[in-house]
């Protein structure tokens, strides 16, 4: 939540594509943020929040699966942030400003604090919908006392408050003012997450759903209001449709220091990052006693045995190291290791030439990650001269061929730098290349020039519809990309925390089945699997397929195929229908 | 890989099989013999200097050696002569066969052996050892069939690769070479291709007949090209040495009821140093190791049964089965997804997290399947599109998302294969894998800057060959064991340094680039209004040769410290130079 936006959590809006699947979770990335956060979530759980078109899902399950995934992200993500909760609509009232009749059926659920299964619980099983009403402008407001009160002589980095309303309550604009100039005093950043579209001023029934009611579209006019005056630059978007929103948190990128060397004579400052990596969990299953789940209660003890009949133990004092070479092996001393090793002198990115970029095959590429590679932030000589090299590689479409030591002793590779020129900056992009070891030569059977396998021009424009139909890349008008891998979150990970959620909250109950979203998330786009129906049912006549069962291997072969992909079965009756034509 | 292992620090169960292991135990030991001719004619060094096709070979035999040491020593090999004077086989019961090596997995002797055959010198000890004689091929054939039946263990993959320059062995002796061929013949299962050297080789006077027909028609093209260079039999004998492995055979599926049956293979991965293995110190022999749970209250041996699995969060432990660990990585069934198609240009070059992999048909599992695959090759290729597919590569493993990038078949000049027909599998990264970075704001080049910049490219360009780089770890790491095993008692005489080519050759780019690289420096600290100090850029600048000898005695130079003269015709940094008269004042001053 680092700027104000207004967001809904209605599926198909128009305005704001923030769909449930991209609230990740992610557990992977400790917070590095020098302070903590805090937010204060603040739930609509008044009678109309439970009003849906017949089919739809009211906007209080949808608002309630909003927060649990929030706070199951905060959760797991182990930072220092706390947070509180504030219902209104409650059926009680529970907040330092009631008085009389003033600031009633609002009731502070939780206090700051950081978010734990507790809450988690909490807003499983406690947070239901009430059947009374409250003004969403006195709920803000005490939310906004509830944050003043309990960070008083603390240090926090950014104070939030995310509201999730239909908006579908009377409430008096004549305190709008004040508020608006407290919340920019006190430096409260707002969020809205609305039910239905924001723009069009409400007039137009959302798609499928109900034209807002009047309530409605004062408090969209009111809540336009105050984001705008809180934040500039929004005015025009009201609601960003960034996806950054409930973007994980991310590891702060480390710093690679060393010097660009063209011979001994030009050297460059650079910097290196990280790009592109791996993100793995940043914890791991330990082993426990199944009785009394303690960590302590096992013990692991390694023993070493001889390779004989009765597998002799031997004792580790009594066992040497040795290596592989072919079908010796040879002992060493640690003498003989710290001679053996290749040494190197310290961190290096050594140009070794500079070659065609069409010399450097892209499948070829080893390693496990992409570094990118700047100047010093404050050296302006080493921008320059390093924007030189750049766009020299840039516009002759070469790269340079370095030698890279990350650091003393480590290891050296061989790599491409590629130039990269973005519209706000210049780096060179670097990836590791094989060494010789590292190839195999393989040569296979020719497929175009085998008689058998050439396929006929007929097969060919059956092939050619299929592609036709399933562009995942629309080339009229924005060229919109219908699948970004690089946007979904790795479905490894957000199973592994709904599952850790689930079972954390819920400790005899078998493991949940995987989200609709994630499992939609991953597979064809549902525009190109109807778009692509037709075309597939002319491949699947003009190639005939048959599977091969070998009386041997019969069994291994249903092992494997049996149950792959769409299933087996379907192609094997395929294969019948198709088998004499 | 340290972050792999940090990962599973304290679980070392739960580190991942190599997923591209293949299982050697299950599919059995591959074997390859080299049948080489030991003639006189294999010995006549070439016209211009040229290496005599014995010793060519024999450099052969020794990187298909060294090579399998590195990559798969479990791998059996043999040396054989056949044309020689000498008999040496295992019951002896062939005439003019030379069993140099029998069927054995590579080690230090060998290879020293093999060395031994190489050069001049090489020369000398075959013919002091085998000598050339009479050539009966069907002998020799036959001798290596038994190599191979008298091996215990489960042979997979079974080669043998003849090394000759002479296209008639038996000169004409039409019986001899019935024979050759019929018995060729019986050895079809296993043999051979065949690798003859230079000199106007008429492979259809005889050799046509013993080459076992190749996999596939198609493939025969490649093998009957006769082959003159050194790199590029080397080449030839390195692409067929090794059999293909699949590390998985998977389905394609294109959409429901669409499975095309496919190989997956690795052609490019990180070779790795191998890890040490323990031995026992009274004997030198490997021992193994169990590990073992126990309970730490009970002493009781616990089985994996007894155990669940645990994590901590937010100050609560979550508990699960070891079943439900593993069950939570499934998505789908081992497999390939076609998701869609995307233009190539979608494919980002950053978008990098391991090596690719290799994608091609598997006829034999699903018939029709490589026309298919073809038909998609083809027009993926032509209208430069990938196919975007999501890939499960075993049972509980989570999917990952692939760019299947199309490779049509490249041959060079020779009719050799250089691009094998495929796809290229791109491993795609999720959102958790791209960093976001802040890059920093700086001024950038001007045309002059980058025009300057280009020279220095030009002058320093070359072409890049992927198989142009040795990784020095690795070849140090083998030189000495190779030395230590020959020779235990005298690792300190290993004085023999491998040729690093990752280590840039300073003095040749400084003499290429000549004054282009201060050229160079001079703009970008004259054209860019420079706030900063030189330092950076004249620390290293210069050379020594540059640098004009400053040579005075010290009462000269005290006098000029005196009168405040003292300079210098080194071009050194502002600060440097303060600094260095001033120590030198201070200095003098004493």
């Amino acid at each position: 939540f680092q700027q104000n936006r207004c967001n809904e959590y209605s599926p198909g809006n128009v305005l704001v594509s923030v769909n449930p699947p991209l609230l990740e979770i992610s557990g992977s990335c400790p917070c590095v943020l020098p302070n903590k956060d805090t937010l204060v979530l603040c739930l609509d759980v008044g009678f109309s929040m439970s009003n849906s078109a017949t089919g739809q899902e009211p906007p209080f399950q949808q608002a309630k699966k909003v927060i649990q995934k929030f706070v199951q992200r905060q959760v797991f993500a182990e930072n220092k942030d706390e947070l509180g909760l504030v219902l209104f609509g409650s059926d009680n009232t529970k907040n330092n400003l009631a008085k009389d009749d003033q600031y009633q059926n609002i009731s502070v659920h939780r206090h700051l604090m950081i978010p734990n299964f507790e809450l988690l619980e909490e807003i499983q099983n406690d947070v239901q919908p009430g059947s009374q009403q409250a003004d969403w402008l006195d709920a803000l407001v005490v939310c906004m006392d509830l944050l003043q009160n309990e960070t008083l002589g603390k240090k926090y980095e950014r104070l939030n408050i995310v509201m999730l309303t239909d908006l579908n309550t009377p409430s008096s604009p004549d305190q709008l003012d004040i508020i608006i100039g407290n919340l920019k005093r006190a430096g409260i950043t707002l969020q809205f997450f609305l039910p239905f579209p924001v723009d069009g001023g409400g007039s137009n029934p959302p798609h499928g759903g109900k034209a807002l009611s009047r309530e409605q579209q004062q408090g969209l006019e009111m809540t336009k209001k105050v984001m705008m005056s809180l934040d500039e630059e929004d005015v025009t978007g009201v609601c960003n449709p960034d996806l950054s929103v409930f973007k994980r948190v991310e590891k702060r990128p480390m710093a690679w220091p060393c010097t660009l060397t063209i011979g001994s004579s030009l050297s460059i400052k650079i910097v290196g990052y990280k790009a592109v990596c791996e993100e793995r969990p940043r914890k791991s299953w330990s082993v426990v006693d199944a009785q009394t789940h303690q960590k302590d209660d096992i013990k692991r003890d390694v023993v070493y045995c001889l390779n004989d009949d009765e597998e002799t133990e031997v004792q580790k004092d009594d066992t040497i190291q040795g290596y592989r070479y072919g079908s010796d092996i040879v002992p060493f001393s640690k003498v003989d290791q710290d001679q053996m090793k290749y040494k190197t002198d310290g961190k290096s990115f050594a140009v070794l030439g500079f070659t065609k970029q069409s010399m450097i095959n892209r499948h070829q590429f080893v390693g496990t990650q992409v570094l990118k590679v700047f100047a010093p932030k404050d050296d302006e000589h080493a921008g320059v001269a390093l924007s030189g090299l750049i766009r020299a590689l840039d516009d002759l479409k070469m790269v340079a061929v370095v030698r890279y030591v990350y650091a003393r002793n480590g290891n050296p590779q061989v790599g491409a730098a590629f130039p990269c020129i973005k519209e706000k900056y210049e780096c060179l992009v670097y990836v590791q290349l094989p060494f010789m070891e590292d190839l195999r030569q393989y040569s296979f059977p020719s497929l175009e020039n085998n008689k058998k396998y050439t396929p006929s021009e007929d097969q060919l424009s059956a092939v050619d519809s299929l592609i036709d139909s399933m562009m995942l890349v629309e080339e009229d008008g924005e060229k919109k990309d219908l699948f970004k891998v690089n946007h979904i979150p790795n479905p490894q990970y957000q199973r592994l925390f709904q599952c850790l959620h689930h079972r954390a909250v819920n400790p005899s109950v078998p493991l949940p089945p995987m989200d609709p979203w994630l499992t939609t998330a991953l597979q064809r786009p549902l525009a190109v699997a109807t778009r692509c129906q037709a075309p597939l049912e002319t491949l699947k006549k003009k190639f005939p397929l048959k599977e091969v069962v070998k009386k041997k291997e019969l069994k291994t072969s249903k092992e494997l195929f049996g149950n792959s992909c769409l299933g087996t079965g379907r192609s094997t009756s395929l294969a019948e229908l198709f088998g004499n034509g | 890989m340290a972050e792999w292992n940090a990962y599973y620090q304290n679980e070392d169960e739960y580190v991942d099989r190599d997923e591209f292991e293949v299982d050697y135990k299950c599919a059995g030991r591959d074997s390859l013999v080299f049948l080489v001719d030991a003639s006189k004619e294999m010995f006549i060094r070439g016209e211009d200097g040229e290496p005599s096709p014995f010793d060519m070979t024999m450099q052969c035999v020794h990187s298909v050696y060294t090579s399998k040491i590195i990559s798969s020593d479990k791998d059996l090999v043999a040396l054989v002569f056949y044309g020689t004077e000498q008999s040496k086989n295992p019951r002896n019961t062939f005439e003019h066969v030379y069993v140099y090596h029998d069927l054995d997995s590579p080690g230090a002797r060998r290879v020293k052996d093999v060395d031994g055959l190489r050069g001049e010198n090489g020369a000398q000890v075959a013919d002091e050892t085998m000598g050339s004689g009479k050539t009966n091929l069907v002998e020799a054939l036959w001798c290596c069939s038994n190599l191979y039946s008298d091996v215990k263990l489960r042979l997979s993959y079974k080669r043998l690769m003849i090394f000759t320059c002479r296209d008639t062995p038996h000169r004409g002796d039409c019986e001899r070479d019935r024979q050759a061929r019929t018995k060729a013949g019986d050895l079809k299962e296993t043999v051979v291709p065949l690798w003859h050297l230079p000199g106007g080789f008429d492979v259809s006077l005889f050799f046509c007949d013993v080459v076992s027909p190749p996999e596939d028609e198609s493939e025969l093209g490649l093998q009957m090209e006769p082959c003159g260079k050194l790199e590029d039999l080397r080449k030839r004998v390195r692409a067929k040495e090794m059999k293909k492995r699949s590390m998985a055979r998977l389905n394609l599926c294109l959409g429901e009821g669409m499975n095309v049956a496919v190989g997956v293979y690795i052609t490019v991965r990180q070779t790795k140093k191998p890890n040490a293995v323990k031995l026992y110190r009274d004997n030198n022999e490997p021992v193994h190791t169990k590990t073992r749970l126990y309970h730490t209250q009970t002493g009781s041996l616990l089985l994996p049964s007894d155990t669940k699995r645990a994590q901590v969060y937010a100050g609560r432990q979550i508990v699960m089965e070891k079943d439900e660990v593993d069950v939570i990585k499934k998505f789908s069934d081992p497999g390939l997804e076609l998701i869609g198609f995307k233009p190539m240009e979608r494919l980002k070059l950053h978008h990098h997290l391991r090596s690719a992999l290799f994608i091609y048909p598997e006829e034999e599992t699903v018939t029709g399947s490589a026309c298919v695959f073809t038909a998609l090759l083809r027009r993926c290729s032509e209208r430069n599109v990938f196919a975007l597919c999501k890939y499960t590569q075993i049972r509980n493993s989570s999917p990952r998302f692939l760019a299947l990038v199309p490779q049509r078949e490249e041959l060079d000049e020779g009719q050799a294969q250089i691009e094998a027909p495929g796809f290229h599998g791109i491993f795609l990264p999720y959102a958790d894998d791209i960093r976001n970075l802040d890059a920093p704001q700086l001024p950038t080049a001007s045309d002059a800057q980058v025009d300057k910049m280009k020279e220095i490219v030009h002058k320093l360009s070359f072409k890049y060959r992927s198989d142009a780089f040795e990784n020095p770890v690795l070849q140090q790491h083998y030189r000495y064991l190779e030395a230590l095993a020959l020779d235990p008692m005298a690792p300190e005489h290993i004085e023999e340094h491998i040729e690093d080519h990752t280590v840039p050759k300073v003095k040749m780019i400084d003499q290429c680039l000549g004054s282009l690289a201060q050229e160079f420096k001079d703009l970008v600290f004259t054209l860019a209004s420079g706030k900063l100090g030189k330092e950076q850029y004249t620390e290293e600048a210069g050379g020594a040769e540059k640098k004009p000898k400053v040579e005075m005695s010290e009462d000269e130079l005290r006098a000029r410290v005196q009168k405040g003269t003292l300079q210098f015709g080194v071009k050194v940094t502002g600060t440097k130079k303060r600094e260095l008269i001033d120590t030198l004042k201070a200095q003098l001053a004493k």
